[in-house]
């Protein structure tokens, strides 16, 4: 009873052991350190763009994958706002970004304290959009998130995400979209691709930019250091249910 | 019991999820709309679901920071500056994190600063009097109401009543023959799922007989790949353990040739060691008798010399002692010499005396 009791224990131990991760305030102590209040999104830095500069003619490709461009780029503050941090809306963000002289690439190395001193911004979040990848039952998307502090010009966050929406197909082998992706074709009148790519991605922003640290508005600020928090590299399933599975390697 | 405790686990969550604030987010469908085609009748739809928003977020106490400025620039940019001023000073008011932001904005976009005192009338500013109002298209006006309420955030009642903008609504209309081919494709959609399914039910079946065939003759194989591997085993072990005897058998042996080669040549180190040592100590006797020998030499010649100072001082003592002798002879004799003549003195003065004493 005893050695069964010692060997319980010790498998345990070794279970709780290995799926030991990170904890928020080991990755992410530059942001408890510097703790930002005000986070401006940048503009979306689309590299899938290039696609659409060379199949002009693809225009229901090139179509969807700039509305869930966009898409990405406006669900970002959400998940920002629930906790904690102010973010600019869309227009001022616009009005923000047009008065912008630099490039995106410059703004990602120069020295951006004018954003605070000018604007009174203490990060700016960068969104990179790297590409989109499409088998028969499948979209997957990469994403890097750089997150840049305005006050010391060094990155507080950087996340790249390889997130893939797992589809349900006919007998045929055609994709077939879920009830919600309908709801959402209907609500924003557009095709089932666009809505499957738009739902895809805002999941990826709800799931990555949920894990930050709370800001000084949240009530749980600085409760929730000693969580387990996501890690810099990580490939995201949505799977056929609608539930979400975080891996560290893709094949598992 | 068990169901019961389920349910009521299952009820307590709900009514804790339902519990825990509703977020009124940004207008996403109008914001989308208007960012991917960017026409003043979308800013004028993003203007007035902004309201809606901002409405039902303060009935519902949630409100979105960053709204205000929001419909606030979207205010200027339809031309309702002074309305803009008052939004973007309300967001400063709320929120004093984007201070720096608004004002930036504010004078960007409003460049003179006369509306700061601008309080909008309490229920409605109506919509029909917007100088760009003519620049809106045809198919956005569809959306836009007689009057667009504005949010009052002065009054901190809890208003339930119907506002105008709640009214707006966009139900997606299908023309008959729409609805005939969606229903058409709606039933031949399920048609093909049930043939789909029965498809799929007949094949898993065939593919997991299939599949028990092929596990089957896979076990077989691999019991009789383990009964030979096993044999294979046993021979090996065996012979394994044979060559382990032998390999013992021979280091056994070399262990015990080079045991005795240490031995002889431990005797030998200790005859050599012992002769070293008979041949030293030989040495240091010798040594030891000419140390003697020296020694007792040494004392002969220091007891002769003590031998002659001692003669040589009695001699000289003898010497003192006859010299003392002599002189105390002499003067024993001279003492002697004396007493005799006092003697003989006191005899002749006794015989004058006694000469005289008779005559």
């Amino acid at each position: 009873m005893k050695s069964r009791v010692l060997f319980t224990i010790m498998t345990a131990g070794i279970l709780l052991l290995s799926c030991k991760s990170e904890t928020k305030l080991t990755q992410y102590s530059a942001i408890y350190q510097e703790q930002p209040a005000t986070i401006y999104i940048a503009p979306l830095n689309d590299f899938a763009m290039r696609h659409i500069m060379r199949e002009m003619d693809d225009s229901l490709y090139n179509n969807s994958v700039s509305t869930a461009a966009m898409q990405l780029y406006l669900t970002a503050a959400a998940p920002l706002t629930v906790n904690g941090y102010y973010v600019p809306g869309p227009l001022v963000s616009a009005q923000i970004a047009a008065s912008e002289t630099r490039t995106g690439k410059q703004l990602r190395s120069d020295n951006i304290n004018d954003y605070y001193t000018d604007l009174g911004i203490d990060a700016i979040l960068f969104i990179d959009l790297v590409g989109w990848t499409q088998t028969t039952n499948a979209w997957t998307v990469e994403v890097e998130y750089i997150l840049r502090s305005t006050h010391s010009n060094s990155e507080l966050m950087n996340v790249h995400v390889n997130a893939t929406k797992h589809l349900i197909t006919d007998y045929k082998g055609n994709p077939q979209p879920l009830p919600e992706d309908i709801d959402f074709a209907e609500k924003f009148g557009c095709d089932l691709e666009t809505a499957q790519r738009c739902r895809l991605v805002e999941t990826l922003n709800n799931f990555v930019l949920k894990d930050l640290p709370t800001g000084k508005r949240a009530r749980q600020h600085k409760t929730e250091r000693y969580i387990s928090s996501h890690p810099e590299f990580f490939y995201l399933r949505i799977k056929k249910d609608g539930s979400v599975e975080m891996l560290n390697n893709p094949e598992l | 019991m068990k169901k019961m405790r389920n349910t009521l686990y299952v009820f307590a969550l709900v009514v804790l999820t339902g519990c825990s604030g509703r977020y009124v987010g940004l207008p996403s469908e109008q914001v989308l709309r208007y960012q991917t085609t960017p026409t003043y009748g979308n800013l004028y739809t993003l203007a007035t679901a902004y309201a809606q928003t901002i409405n039902n977020a303060l009935r519902a106490d949630t409100l979105h920071p960053g709204m205000y400025a929001d419909y606030g620039v979207a205010l200027a940019l339809l031309g309702h500056e002074k309305e803009a001023c008052y939004m973007l000073n309300t967001e400063m008011a709320a929120f004093p994190e984007s201070k720096g932001t608004v004002e930036r904005i504010k004078k960007k976009l409003l460049p003179v600063m006369q509306y700061n005192d601008y309080v909008p009338p309490r229920d409605t500013i109506d919509m029909q009097q917007l100088s760009a109002w003519a620049l809106v298209p045809n198919e956005a006006a569809r959306f836009i109401p007689n009057a667009a309420s504005i949010i009052d955030s002065t009054d901190t009642a809890r208003i339930r009543q119907q506002n105008p903008v709640d009214s707006i609504q966009m139900p997606i209309k299908l023309t008959a023959n729409q609805k005939r081919e969606k229903l058409a494709y709606e039933q031949a959609e399920a048609e093909r799922q049930k043939q789909a399914r029965i498809d799929s039910i007949a094949d898993v079946k065939k593919a997991q007989a299939a599949e028990k065939k092929k596990a089957k003759a896979q076990r077989k194989e691999a019991a009789k790949a383990k009964e030979k591997a096993k044999k294979e085993a046993d021979k090996e072990k065996i012979r394994i353990a044979e060559e382990r005897e032998k390999k013992r058998e021979e280091e056994k042996q070399q262990r015990a040739a080079q045991q005795n080669e240490a031995k002889k040549q431990r005797a030998a180190e200790q005859e050599a060691q012992k002769k070293q040592r008979e041949a030293e100590r030989e040495l240091q006797k010798q040594q030891r008798a000419a140390e003697q020998e020296a020694l007792k030499k040494q004392r002969e010649a220091e007891r002769e010399l003590q031998k002659q100072q001692r003669a040589a001082e009695q001699e000289a003592q003898k010497k003192q002692r006859e010299a003392e002798r002599e002189l105390q002879k002499q003067q024993r004799a001279a003492e002697q010499e004396a007493l005799r003549q006092q003697r003989e003195a006191e005899k002749a003065a006794a015989v004058d005396s006694t000469q005289t004493n008779q005559q």
